[in-house]
């Protein structure tokens, strides 16, 4: 799973020094090209007309002409060069969700060709493309669409870029609800139909976790419906009701996030999701002054991270033919229960000598000495929030063997009584 | 034109049915929801109280509903749909509750359904699906809990209606049971088929739908002729609350932040020819008492505005 983190509000295209060594000095090896960045949807908005003093460009070199996409992020790209970070991913200009420009379709799918050849020149793997929506009635949604991708379709294949589809909010006077693509049985067919039609794997899906939550979305069965298309997550917070790319964890209410990230983490749990994780957190970057820049993007990475092992906490109990477990508390209990059956420990061990003999389930509790003795290809998997200090024990110890974290505050399903009513 | 109604919820009373069935005639409402979930509240369910109306004896329980039967003939008011008690589970509840709700309080409120002549019965579906994991395995509980009643809906003539709701993550609305409308079609068929009668039908909340952002014209149309009835009302899309159409705006234009233009373009075009129901007893309490018959004509005339951009 590559992990990425959005430029947009770290830097500007112009000025991306500072924004981009901060991603990198963070731990980051990727970032996504944000063509948004130098092309914003309050530009195409008024595009042709007055901007209103938002920006400072009277015109905007990339609208008035495409081609002029890659000299704009020439600066940008040799500062990611300079540092070592990748653009695997990268998101073409959209409009507003509550746009009133009807009138850009075609300018949209020129900005959407030229964002493609710009990606294949950055060596990007994957772009973010929105449907089209301005001005196209329900009944019309699909023919429109279909148009529109396969038109792109030629242009990413000479680049060898895989478009994304992304599932869209609709703004009802304010109000966001469901828009194209946010019914994943519906994106999943029109995926798989543009690649019929494309003769390749040329199409994939982009989760916006955001949107999701805006939608009140169960990301658990949206992910299951659009199953191994998904190709890259969007990850941003937000309270549920209006748009923002905020940190994830950071928008909470009553000690709980207003986001699902169970629903999130139990879905692409089990897809074995390994594509592109992408942050979006602009606002919260905003928010922080520059001089916390670094220590918020360090905070960032760690978040990421976070995602990366909860997501992929069965993938690497799949990758031990081995494995023995470290603590006989409530954590190994809950191992025990959801995963004892599939991956079966050995042994767990506890520094509790009173424990020593007992068992937990069929496995029995063991002296940590006995990790000594186990197959040099066994991992040792901890089972008790003292992480690092088991972990510099069994060091100390000079144990070499792989050590995991195992962790349970998100696990498949809680402990729950058989329904038992029943009819008489 | 397509028929008019509202719960009785705040109208009619026990004491004298007949006044709240006449005030509703008069209001402009040819249909009424009735509220037999007043009976036995969610927010008691949910505390474990349980009060003992559902002890009585099904001939009780007619005599007790006799008057709100007649009272309902004699204003000329259809009881269409009601609502049975929720939830019929607790999640993690004591079994005790759990079995009473089960095989007490559902078979009685489909007897009261039958004895008031009502097709409709709405249920709710099990919230579980974050305590099994998965949406699936929480439908199959439902669905055993649908099994258990139909053989008692086909044979009484009511149709169990399924219904959109929502569930809560700390204040923030999510979608709860039968939000996807690709699987409500799906079972809804299936159940049908294994029953040989239309047991199984769907009632779509606008309200609900509106909290979790479902695009409601595709939803209808998606549904069709599985759509056997409504609860229309309004919310701010933040929480449940169950107000007039139109009410509620975002935007400095004024414009009304519910999809009422996709939800009306939907009804028309599956066809929908049942009654346009209003599940709008909470604004009832908001106004003052004295204008109860003023906004119950303001909610019908709606009703009749609706009615005319359906009607086909």
């Amino acid at each position: 799973m590559e992990l990425i983190c959005s430029a947009m509000g770290v830097c500007t295209p112009e000025r991306p020094g500072q924004g981009i060594a901060d991603i990198s000095n963070a731990g980051f090896k990727a970032t996504s090209l944000d063509i948004g960045m130098y092309c914003s949807g309050y530009e195409l908005e008024h595009h042709g007309g007055e901007m209103n003093g938002f920006d400072k460009r009277d015109k905007n070199p990339i609208i008035e002409n495409p081609s002029e996409m890659s000299s704009c992020f020439e600066a940008m790209l040799a500062q990611c060069e300079k540092k070592g970070l990748h653009t695997l991913i990268a998101r073409a200009p959209f409009l507003l969700e509550n746009t009133k420009r009807t009138d850009l379709n075609e300018l949209l799918f020129q900005l959407s060709e030229e964002s493609i050849r710009f990606c294949g020149d950055a060596s990007c793997k994957a772009i973010i493309v929105q449907p089209m929506f301005a001005g196209i009635a329900p009944e019309d949604e699909w023919k429109v669409n279909c148009d529109y991708y396969l038109r792109l379709a030629e242009t990413a294949r000479e680049n060898n870029i895989m478009i994304l589809l992304e599932n869209q909010c609709r703004n009802i006077n304010g109000h966001l609800i469901r828009g194209i693509c946010s019914d994943g049985t519906i994106a999943a067919k029109w995926i798989d139909e543009l690649n019929d039609r494309a003769g390749e794997q040329r199409f994939g899906f982009c989760m916006n976790v955001g949107t999701c939550s805006l939608c009140g979305q169960n990301m658990d069965e949206f992910a299951a419906t659009i199953g191994q298309r998904m190709k890259a997550v969007v990850l941003r917070d937000c309270d549920g009701h209006e748009a923002a790319g905020l940190l994830p964890f950071t928008c909470s209410y009553g000690r709980q996030s207003r986001t699902d990230w169970l629903s999130l983490i139990r879905g692409l749990r089990k897809l074995g999701f390994d594509g592109y994780l992408v942050l979006e957190m602009a606002d919260t970057v905003a928010a922080f002054s520059p001089l916390l820049r670094p220590q918020l993007m360090a905070l960032a990475k760690v978040v990421m991270e976070y995602f990366r092992f909860q997501i992929e906490i069965e993938s690497v109990l799949r990758k031990y033919r081995h494995i023995v477990l470290f603590g006989a508390g409530n954590m190994c209990r809950n191992y025990m229960k959801y995963y004892g059956e599939e991956y079966p420990p050995l042994f767990t061990c506890d520094n509790n000598k009173s424990l020593w003999g007992t068992k937990i389930g069929e496995v029995e509790v063991k002296n940590p000495e006995e990790l000594r003795n186990i197959p040099k290809d066994c991992a040792i998997f901890l089972c008790n929030v003292y992480y690092r200090e088991i972990e510099e024990q069994l060091r100390n110890m000079g144990i070499l063997n792989p050590i995991e974290y195992f962790n349970d505050e998100y696990l498949p399903y809680p402990s729950f009584e058989e329904i038992d009513a029943g009819g008489k | 034109m397509l028929q008019i109604g509202v719960q009785t919820k705040n109208v009619v009373n026990d004491r004298e049915p007949d006044k709240g069935f006449a005030i509703l005639k008069k209001a402009g409402f040819a249909c009424a929801d009735f509220s037999l979930n007043g009976y036995l509240l969610n927010s008691s369910i949910y505390k474990a109280e349980r009060n003992d109306f559902f002890n009585r004896t099904v001939s009780e329980l007619e005599d007790f509903f006799r008057p709100h039967k007649q009272g309902a003939k004699m204003a000329g008011i259809v009881i269409n749909q009601m609502h049975m008690p929720y939830p019929i589970y607790v999640p993690n509840g004591n079994k005790e509750l759990n079995a009473y709700l089960w095989n007490e309080v559902a078979p009685k409120s489909m007897q009261i359904c039958s004895f008031l002549e009502c097709p409709h019965m709405v249920i709710h579906g099990f919230k579980l699906a974050r305590l099994l994991g998965s949406e699936e395995v929480e439908w199959q509980q439902t669905e055993k809990f649908l099994d258990f009643l139909a053989p008692m809906a086909k044979e009484m003539g009511i149709t169990l209606c399924i219904e959109n709701l929502y569930e809560s993550i700390v204040g923030h609305l999510v979608e709860g049971p039968c939000c996807n409308v690709h699987k409500v079609v799906e079972r809804i068929d299936r159940f049908n088929t294994r029953y040989g009668a239309e047991v199984l039908g769907f009632c779509f909340d606008t309200g609900h739908a509106n909290l979790v952002g479902l695009d409601m014209e595709k939803f209808i149309t998606t549904l069709g002729h599985r759509l056997k009835i409504l609860h229309i009302h309004d919310n701010d899309g933040i929480g449940d609350l169950h107000q007039i159409p139109y009410t509620f705006t975002k935007t400095r234009e004024n414009k009304a932040s519910t999809d009422w233009d996709g939800f009306l373009r939907g009804l028309k075009t599956i066809k929908y020819n049942g009654v346009l129901s209003f599940e709008t007893a909470p604004v009832l309490s908001a106004f003052p008492e004295a204008m109860k018959e003023d906004v119950l004509r303001f909610i019908a005339s709606i009703g009749e505005h609706f009615a005319k951009i359906v009607d086909f």
